[in-house]
């Protein structure tokens, strides 16, 4: 039996009582390391498990697959995913290949980034399509996204925003010389995406958003010392978030009262807020 | 010799319509170094050289010893012209001294990289030819590099001293020889000169752009001296009198009457004129010294106005003559006057150079600086080469001022053969160290130098690898990078023999490579240290320097190997896919040949990856038969952006395709060096992406999905296109006795060489040219001595890629047991993969 278990946001005991169950039953445990990140490290899930825990990275899950599949028809294998299984389209290969060699496969779910955004106060209901901010290079600024947020903010919904995390990346000199030399830990922080966000407005200039679009910006979700603050794009760009992760979300227009007032509560400048809330997205107190 | 001062030196160096610089160049052996000597000897203005010692810009003591040129070498020189031969000069608001900057380049073959590094800082040659074995490969190799450069060349036909005393010519023959390497000059000129930009450079005796005479002995003569000589005593006009003194003319010395016929109707047979007035008088000083008759030397010498001292009168012979003819004849005289004549000024040169030279638009600030070679324009300066200084490690760059004044201190933009306008790509800003003059031997430091003149530079070569553009304003593109005629297609492993000298190692390479315009280095997928030349010579010295200055550390060597090209032979037999790791992206892809031509024109740099593209496609569609749309979709060129293998986007309406295409292009180039078949060179291949399935969020279609799921299709589309290998060949010229042809033939079946061509070029000598496989060529030259008893000499020059056919898949096929030789040597798994390895099944 292969088990796909989400261990929820921020530390070892946010996986669900089933989670650990399986865990405790499993020969081998991977911890999948590069689509997210706990804010505890190994040592502290494995003293939780009483278990050691294998890091996989990429190229062990997306190109030796059968290592972590191996013997899974016969003993049980845990392969943990920080939030969700399914919180990103990434695993999907694993449980085909998985499916392919005739092996079961059981996801545990947990809370993922994609509902927990409820914690903004802005409703799941109205949100629109998921997006990605990925870091810049020099010649590689993909901008495509940004039709997605148009699509959305076309129908008023609000956008959330996964920022780039590159826990072991090779760069691309690296990459094309066959080097196994990995650049160290980047995680992108709300002010980066604000800043790529505007520059790309700044090229198409088609309005999806601008500089005094409501967005929230959170940080750490889920962990004790969370943060979310709303404001302007403008203003998020110099709020400092701490710790990663962080995630975005672009408000929508068709924003409910209630809604408002959370933004409210967790307002960078209350009054700038209002007065935007007022002008640009017809809310009055 | 004039010994000037580096103040005197600097202040010619304003004068800009009074300085030459110029390359000599030719066929190994053919004289080149022993000609600069006699002009150094002359007219060299290094106050602290010494005169006349022996092949004075050879510096190196391998060069001394095998008598052979292998790096470039510059050094300045003065000249006066009197008023007589002023009345000939274009442009004379400077006076009457001239600074003339030579460059000696090598004549071998293998060193050609050196020739052409000595070609773009100079703006004329001096093409010097062996009398007896005439235009030779090498000669029209380099008078093609200088054409293509658009260098003017002159012609110096030497080693006439060897034609009178060993294979005693009459004159009439003489001349008939004469006439015939002006005519096999002339026949390369007119192949590769670009007359709309440059005029008709074909070279002509009576023009005076050819020299006759003899570098060793001393002597050399235009027909313009002899035109001066007798111009006075028949009156006639001295252009005039020069166009008698070539070709159908002939005097009667009786009836004293000039024509066209060699016999009048009389029958009276009359004497060509060039052998009556020029060499008559040549034959008689040679006939009567070394004869014996040295009364009617003096006598000769005395009627010809040449003065003796009382200790050259009790000379006698060879030595006698040498005085009489030197003194006659001086060559640094004639051959001083032919450059200054007829050579064009930086001024006159970059006029019609620019458009060639600069990369930019042709009407900027900085093309227009160069075009009038304006001092007080931005510094346009093109680095040629790096020169080793005497401290170890560190080199002079070598090169040459276009544009501007560049000085000391002076803060300059580095710009290296990748650097992108706009970008800060291969680009430094830093303040040069010092400049300094560089001549032969020495180097002496000047303030600063200004357009149109040749300098070295320190302090620039951390930041260049081998050459580069140096400029001060911000806008300025690069100058045309060097075009090589030779590639280095032979390689050899070397490594250290105690394993604690492999830091020492990898630095000596890295300043091999910087040392020489051509040697390649590079570390080898399976962990060894490669490096490439031109031949088994350049390799030769090469190491050596390594061994010895370089890297300073005892080094081992293996067997010298060829370097192969892989390609393809058919359209993929079917349409490639393959995945991205995460699986979410799919690249489906055909390879197919561009074709020899195309590949050709893309080695030359006719297509070209930094042209406009919608041009690109038209020429592509008019001359190579390509449809416009797929020309126009070319996305790159590989390996290293301008390599013959195209990646051609022939999808139909795939959405975000462009956020997906650096990632493509940087996928195929990293494998464009290692091909599937034996890790060696993609060649002549193209890449058509058929279609691609993205992932809906960039996130998870960056390059680490796309460059893997690129390499694999790749691979794939090639395995599956007929893949074979190509194996270069050199073009091989061999001159030889008649006696020693069999003995060549039998040396080419041996090594599946091909003899195409053999002509008598002289009464006794021929000369056979064939092809011959490199990886044949090892020990080629000492077995072809043995064999010949040594008599032959053979040039080898690469020539073309031979493809070798068959299918490299199959295992029953030669080109496949050549990859697995290949495959073996590398330390990789000897089987050629076939293309289900990297094709993945829907």
């Amino acid at each position: 039996m292969l088990y796909i278990i989400g261990l929820g946001l921020a530390d070892e005991r946010d996986i669900t009582v089933k989670g650990l169950e399986a865990v405790k039953s499993s020969e081998r445990v991977y911890l999948e390391s590069y689509t997210s990140i706990l804010m505890v490290n190994k040592e502290r899930l494995e003293e939780f498990y009483g278990k050691e825990v294998l890091i996989a990275h990429r190229e062990t899950v997306e190109s030796f697959s059968d290592d972590i599949l191996k013997d899974a028809d016969k003993v049980n294998i845990s392969f943990l995913v920080v939030g969700d299984p399914f919180g990103a389209t990434t695993h999907t290969d694993l449980v085909i290949r998985a499916h392919e060699l005739g092996i079961e496969v059981k996801s545990i779910h947990n809370a993922s980034i994609m509902n927990a955004v409820g914690a903004t106060g802005l409703q799941l209901y109205s949100f629109g399509q998921t997006i990605s901010v990925v870091f810049f290079t020099e010649s590689w600024r993909p901008d495509s996204f940004y039709d997605r947020i148009k699509e959305n903010s076309t129908l008023g919904l609000h956008t959330l925003c996964l920022l780039d995390i590159k826990v072991r990346e090779q760069s691309i000199e690296n990459m094309m010389r066959n080097r196994p030399i990995y650049e160290p830990p980047r995680y992108m922080t709300v002010n980066q995406a604000v800043d790529q966000l505007l520059e790309v407005e700044e090229k198409r200039k088609e309005k999806a958003y601008t500089e005094d679009t409501l967005a929230v910006g959170v940080s750490r979700l889920g962990s004790d010392d969370q943060v979310i603050k709303a404001g302007t794009l403008k203003q998020l760009l110099d709020v400092d978030f701490g710790e990663p992760l962080h995630s975005l979300v672009l408000v929508g227009h068709r924003i409910h009262l209630l809604e408002a007032e959370i933004l409210r509560e967790n307002a960078v400048d209350l009054e700038h807020l209002n007065l935007v809330l007022k002008r640009d997205y017809n809310v009055d107190k | 010799m004039v010994n000037f001062t580096v103040d005197q030196i600097r202040d010619l160096m304003d004068k800009v319509s009074n300085i030459r610089n110029m390359s000599v160049i030719a066929h190994v052996d053919h004289g080149k170094s022993t000609l600069t000597d006699s002009l150094v000897a002359k007219a060299g203005i290094i106050s602290s050289a010494k005169a006349g010692e022996a092949r004075f810009t050879d510096t190196r003591a391998d060069e001394q010893e095998r008598g052979i040129t292998i790096k470039s070498t510059a050094i300045s020189m003065y000249f006066e012209l009197n008023d007589d031969q002023m009345e000939d000069i274009p442009v004379k608001d400077n006076g009457n001294g001239f600074l003339i900057n030579l460059i000696d380049s090598p004549g071998h073959v293998d060193f050609s990289s050196e020739v052409t590094a000595a070609l773009r800082v100079t703006d004329g040659a001096l093409v010097v030819v062996d009398t007896i074995s005439g235009v030779s490969v090498q000669t029209e190799t380099v008078l093609r590099q200088a054409l293509s450069e658009l260098i003017k060349p002159v012609v110096m036909i030497n080693k006439v001293d060897r034609a009178l005393l060993e294979t005693k010519l009459t004159q009439e023959v003489l001349y008939q020889n004469f006439a015939r390497v002006v005519e096999n000059v002339n026949v390369s000129i007119s192949t590769h000169q670009d007359e709309k930009t440059m005029g008709n450079l074909m070279v002509s005796p009576e023009l005076g752009t050819v020299a006759f005479g003899s570098a060793l002995h001393g002597w050399a003569f235009t027909l313009r001296q002899f035109a001066v000589r007798y111009s006075k005593k028949f009156g006639i006009d001295r252009n005039k009198m020069m166009k008698k003194l070539w070709g159908e003319n002939y005097f009667n010395a009786k009836t004293k009457k000039w024509s066209t016929k060699s016999a009048d109707d009389s029958g009276d047979k009359k004497d060509r004129a060039f052998n009556m007035f020029a060499l008559d008088p040549i034959y008689k000083i040679f006939d009567s010294t070394m004869n014996g008759r040295k009364d009617e030397a003096l006598a000769l010498a005395t009627k010809l106005d040449i003065a003796l001292t009382s200790e050259e009168r009790d000379t006698a012979d060879k030595a006698l003559l040498k005085v009489i003819m030197r003194k006659f004849l001086p060559a640094a005289e004639a051959l001083m006057e032919m450059i200054c004549i007829h050579l064009p000024s930086p001024k006159k040169a970059q006029a019609y150079r620019c458009d060639l030279l600069y990369e930019g638009p042709k009407d900027d600030e900085n093309a227009t600086g160069i075009r009038n070679c304006d001092p007080k324009a931005p510094l346009m300066l093109y680095v040629s080469k790096m020169v080793p200084t005497s401290d170890k490690g560190r080199f002079y760059a070598f090169g040459r001022v276009f544009s501007g004044t560049v000085a000391s201190g002076l803060k300059v933009r580095i710009q290296g053969p990748d650097y992108v306008p706009g970008t800060k790509k291969d680009l430094h800003v830093k303040n040069i160290q010092r400049t300094v003059l560089m001549m032969g031997r020495s180097t002496d430091p000047i303030d600063d130098c200004p357009a149109g003149n040749i300098v070295g530079l320190v302090g620039v070569d951390q930041y260049l690898l081998k050459s580069g553009t140096l400029t001060t304003s911000e806008t300025a593109h690069n100058m045309k990078v060097m075009k090589f005629s030779v590639s280095p297609v032979m390689q050899v492993a070397v490594d250290v023999k105690n394993h604690q000298d492999l830091p020492k190692l990898i630095e000596g390479l890295k300043r091999l490579s910087k040392s020489d315009p051509c040697i390649q280095t590079f570390t080898s997928p399976s962990g060894e240290h490669i490096v490439a030349g031109a031949g088994e010579l350049h390799l030769e010295i090469c190491l050596f320097d390594l061994e010895n200055d370089h890297a300073q550390v005892p080094i081992k060597t293996g067997e010298p190997v060829v370097g192969y090209c892989e390609t393809v032979q058919a359209t993929s037999s079917l349409t490639c896919l393959s995945k991205s790791p995460n699986k979410h992206n799919r690249i489906f892809m055909q390879a197919a040949p561009i074709g020899d031509d195309l590949t050709k024109a893309i080695e030359e740099k006719e297509i070209n990856p930094r042209d406009d593209f919608k041009e690109r496609a038209r020429r592509m569609a008019d001359d190579f038969e390509w449809d416009v749309n797929e020309a126009r979709k070319i996305w790159c060129f590989a390996p290293d952006g301008e390599g013959p293998n195209l990646l051609v986007d022939n999808t139909k309406g795939v959405q975000y395709l462009n956020e997906i295409k650096d990632s493509c292009c940087n996928g195929l180039q990293a494998v464009a060096h290692d091909g599937p078949c034996a890790n060696e060179q993609m060649r002549g291949c193209r890449f058509n992406i058929m279609d691609v399935v993205l992932h809906a969020d960039s996130i998870h279609r960056g390059a680490g999905q796309v460059m893997p799921a690129m390499r694999a299709v790749v691979y794939a589309s090639m395995l599956s296109a007929k893949p074979t290998l190509q194996e270069p060949v050199y073009l091989v010229d061999v001159q030889c006795p008649e006696s020693a042809i069999g003995g060549i033939y039998s040396v080419f079946n041996r090594r599946r060489g091909q003899v195409f061509e053999e002509n008598m070029h002289s009464s006794s000598m021929y000369n056979v040219k064939a092809y011959l496989p490199v990886a044949e060529s090892f020990g080629f030259t000492t077995d072809l001595r043995s064999a010949t008893a040594g008599q032959a000499f053979p040039q080898m020059v690469f020539d073309h890629w031979s493809t070798m056919g068959g299918d490299a898949t199959d295992p029953a096929d030669k080109v496949n047991a050549v990859c697995r030789a290949i495959r073996k040597r590398k330390g990789e798994d000897e089987n050629v993969p076939t293309y289900d390895k990297y094709h993945e099944r829907l």
